[in-house]
């Protein structure tokens, strides 16, 4: 009797794992079990979502749902407000963003183990290769040459894919931000990272010349002294630092901290630092390399006072505003300014500008010819309907009117058209201050309706040709005449040169680093475990070490950190980093 | 014979959905512990994945820096869970002198008021306590305008006191909704015992202390013991997200070590393993108690 009941309830247990294994689709169990079977299994989930996701978007306006999986993005969800509308009106999609950076790095993980990452994949180049090798991504061979915007770039396009691990001539990737000038040309007239102060402030102390580090903390200490709080009475300080991006980029390190080593040439490569030769690595855990040296720099400004206390803390939300309340004097990346130079505050002379530091060289790397890194593809489980669709917007997405969308913004609302057919750009603020957009792109906010992708396939700096000028403002004729104020013509008259990038040229003080096409080694299980616990100490050491009081401490800290470095395999994963960039360095040797 | 074996497969049909429920829920997951013994790595599905034994477990304690670093987090585990037993009194005696109150609407906006917490997530939690204790806060804007202090103190990055500051969050959060369930035993007590009592001539604190106490303890017992099986589980969202650089060494808990590794660059494989000893040395945990249990109070809770 106990036996028949102990019987039965194993025959119901067995019947029920059946029945589970009968529609357990998205199961990572039933996923691998060979090749033939994912494909299949992947073709069907990602059609039949495709299937109700078209029913619940047929449902409110009948457009298409494009699920776009974006490395990228710092927003997840539906697109909205004007890029809706304009690629609404053209294609009649949705897009619908998923966004690691917002979602957490877990989606992806769960994302590729139901075989179906997104309709549209942007993801990191080694990511990439990874998601190829899995069968995740779509080959697009055959079809590119219909596509022309696309197409112009087909070198970098085939250079890129020949990189893949065991490729034999198929494309399946669109490289991100590639231009048409050259691996080793600098366009842009300023580089990423450079010290960036306020003009005002720095007029107001004389104009010293700025000798090293040292001197860049005296005269912030200055500014500080002379102008303790912002015009709302809030505390101002030298640097206000943030967290959350800590470790990003194939950086080791507080993210903060590893943009500042290209002030001396020295770029961080993973756990290794590139040195200003470009030919030699030395560990991150060098006492006589830049992060070292930056992050010292950092607690020199703390113990004078100069660090918002709150920096460990914070997020980038809060550091941002900040930022644009005026309480930072000191900015590094190029893209800050954004949150407070405007054409008022250039006119009147308050905004942030490159202020050379004698002792350095700047790092910077070459227009992004071969791309930026990133890789556009399109998922293996789309329908042929659903990819035409998506390669038609790919390609308007390279095509001049796309990037004018994406660079320039809307005609006549963030630029005009002179009779000459160039453009000047006008409501300069309208993304700073989120003005409303014309009725006809539906009068919501500007910034909230921007491209939500936040990756070109198309560098901003390239040429557009129904203009001759590049597609984002800061190069057009009209720009330049419009910003040409009295600041920049004291700033070219101090230093001799009409912009930052020309100013370092000039001076021999640029390290340009080409651009290479070269696919990475991916992390083993083994590396990728080392690398994350080695990335969690080396940034929860380098933030308590900004925040120490004297240089005992602060070196004492040092050593404790690379003895727990080395604990959890630092040196192994230096030595795996090697490898894996030294190629890269090879090509990047090879063209200069 | 033949009537009672089919009231027994009737019987059983009646339970089977929960069997099936438990089966999924419980028993399903659990074949994710294959994780531990492959070198996962996404997007590669497990069946193109190295077989690679108890790697992972070795990895764990291979040196001296990985033992210092899983003994911390053992550590701070016991120290944070051992608190909230050590003060796991806090809601009944919280719940007793609710009980005492006599003016109805007052005894009610209490426990609302209590009990509200709970339900906010900790997310907002850590939200409202960044805008209070930053540099700019409200607390240290007040602190600098009595002149008490003249550089901000920096409350959340210190790690001072680490331990006892998050009890004090998990209080102020979860005493209210912990004492609902004394509180139901209070009303349980036979009213003729406390008038008896008071027949007898005891006083309040003598009621409390000879029945109110004692017809609840119990109660508190089972949540004790309860509780002590889940000893190496103190959730992870609260450590989330008070944790930064500063104060990680005494905050980082069991479950957010795992999540830190799994999460944070994909140790999927590791973090698993963890689990998996976490789990076994749970059920250890609770076979224990049940044992101490049993001689203690003469019955099992299990």
């Amino acid at each position: 009797m106990k036996f028949k009941k102990i019987v039965s309830l194993f025959a119901a247990t067995a019947l029920l794992v059946g029945t589970l294994a009968g529609c357990g689709g998205t199961a990572p169990a039933d996923t691998g079990s060979s090749d033939a079977g994912t494909t299949a299994q992947t073709t069907d989930s990602g059609s039949s979502d495709a299937g109700s996701d078209t029913t619940a978007a047929a449902s409110s306006s009948g457009a298409m749902e494009i699920e776009v999986y974006d490395a990228a993005a710092n927003f997840q969800g539906l697109q909205t407000g004007w890029f809706d509308k304009v690629i609404k009106d053209r294609f009649n999609i949705d897009l619908n963003i998923i966004a690691p950076q917002v979602a957490g790095d877990a989606i992806y993980q769960t994302r590729t183990s139901s075989g179906n990452l997104g309709d549209i994949v942007l993801l990191d180049s080694v990511d990439f290769a990874d998601c190829v090798k899995a069968g995740l991504i779509k080959d697009i061979t055959a079809d590119l040459p219909n596509y022309p915007n696309l197409n112009a770039y087909a070198e970098q396009i085939s250079t890129y894919n020949a990189g893949l691990e065991g490729n034999n001539g198929e494309i399946y990737g669109i490289p991100t931000q590639m231009m048409n000038t050259s691996p080793t040309s600098y366009s842009q007239d300023v580089v990423y990272s450079s010290p960036l102060l306020r003009w005002d402030y720095y007029t107001e102390l004389g104009m010293p010349d700025i000798k090293d580090l040292d001197g860049l903390v005296d005269v912030l200490a200055q500014m500080q002294e002379a102008h303790p709080t912002n015009d709302a009475g809030d505390p101002c300080y030298a640097v206000s630092l943030w967290p959350d991006w800590d470790g990003n980029d194939n950086m080791l390190g507080i993210a903060n901290v590893v943009q500042l080593t290209t002030w001396y040439g020295e770029k961080i490569k993973d756990s290794a630092i590139l040195k200003a030769d470009g030919k030699t690595f030395t560990p991150i855990t060098d006492k006589n390399a830049t992060y070292y040296k930056m992050l010292h720099f950092l607690n020199t400004l703390y113990r004078r006072g100069l660090v918002d206390p709150d920096s460990g803390t914070q997020d980038w939300n809060a550091a941002c505003a900040k930022m644009s309340a005026g309480q930072v004097n000191l900015f590094w990346y190029s893209w800050q300014t954004g949150f407070w130079n405007s054409q008022d505050r250039l006119n009147d002379g308050t905004a942030m500008i490159f202020i050379p530091v004698d002792d350095q060289t700047y790092y910077a790397d070459a227009d992004a010819y071969y791309g930026s890194g990133r890789v556009f593809g399109v998922g293996s489980g789309v329908d042929d309907e659903k990819y035409k669709t998506i390669m038609e917007f790919l390609d308007w997405y390279a095509s001049p009117e796309g990037l004018e969308f994406q660079h320039a913004g809307i005609k006549d609302f963030t630029y005009t058209v002179g009779d000459d057919g160039k453009y000047t750009a006008i409501n300069d603020n309208a993304l700073m201050d989120n003005l409303p957009v014309p009725e006809e792109y539906g009068g919501a906010g500007y910034s909230d309706g921007n491209n939500q992708i936040n990756e070109w396939i198309v560098n901003a700096a390239s040429i557009n040709p129904n203009t001759g000028e590049t597609y984002q403002k800061d190069y057009w004729a009209s720009w330049k005449a419009a910003t040409l104020t009295q600041m920049k013509k004291d700033w070219a008259a101090k230093f001799g040169a009409a912009e930052p990038a020309e100013w370092m040229k000039k001076n021999g003080k640029l390290v340009i680093s080409p651009n290479v096409p070269v696919a990475l080694a991916s992390d083993t299980a083994d590396i990728s475990v080392i690398r994350n616990q080695c990335n969690e100490t080396l940034c929860d050491y380098s933030w308590k070490m900004i925040f120490v009081d004297d240089d005992a401490t602060f070196d004492a800290m040092w050593d404790e950190m690379t003895e727990t470095l080395d604990g959890m395999g630092f040196q192994d994963l230096y030595k795996f980093d090697c490898e894996k960039w030294q190629p890269q360095i090879d090509a990047k040797n090879a063209v200069k | 014979m033949n009537r009672k074996k089919l009231r027994g497969y009737r019987e059983f049909l009646y339970v089977l959905p929960f069997i099936i429920l438990v089966l999924i829920f419980a028993y399903y997951p659990l074949y994710g512990w294959v994780y531990a013994f492959y070198d996962y790595k996404p997007p590669a599905p497990l069946s193109k994945d190295l077989f690679v034994g108890f790697k992972w477990f070795h990895y764990m304690i291979d040196n001296d820096i990985k033992r210092k670093q899983l003994l911390q987090v053992l550590v701070n585990t016991f120290a944070i869970s051992g608190l909230s037993m050590l003060f796991s009194w806090f809601p009944m005696m919280f719940a007793v002198f609710l009980n005492e109150i006599k003016c109805k609407p007052y005894k009610k906006f209490v426990q609302t008021v209590t009990t509200l917490p709970n339900f906010i997530s900790w997310v907002l939690v850590y939200s409202i306590a960044f805008c209070i204790f930053n540099s700019t806060g409200v607390v240290n804007s007040l602190l600098t305008q009595w002149g008490v202090i003249s550089k901000p103190i920096m409350f959340l990055q210190s790690s001072k006191h680490i331990w006892f500051k998050m009890w004090l969050w998990l209080t102020w959060k979860n005493a209210g909704w912990a004492a609902i369930m004394y509180i139901a035993a209070i009303t349980g007590i036979d009213e003729e015992l406390i008038d008896a009592a008071k027949v007898d001539g005891a006083n309040r604190w003598k009621t409390i202390w000879h029945i109110t106490i004692p017809s609840i303890l119990p109660t508190y017992l089972v949540l004790l013991f309860l509780n002590m099986a889940n000893f190496l589980s103190n959730g992870m969202e609260q450590f989330f997200v008070f944790q930064n650089s500063f104060n990680k060494d005494y905050i980082q808990v069991l479950d957010l070590y795992v999540y830190n590794l799994a999460m944070g660059n994909g140790g999927y494989s590791l973090s698993t393993a963890i689990g998996v000893l976490k789990s076994l040395i749970s059920i250890v945990l609770l076979c224990t108690m049940n044992a101490i249990s049993k001689l203690t109070r003469g019955e099992g809770f299990i």
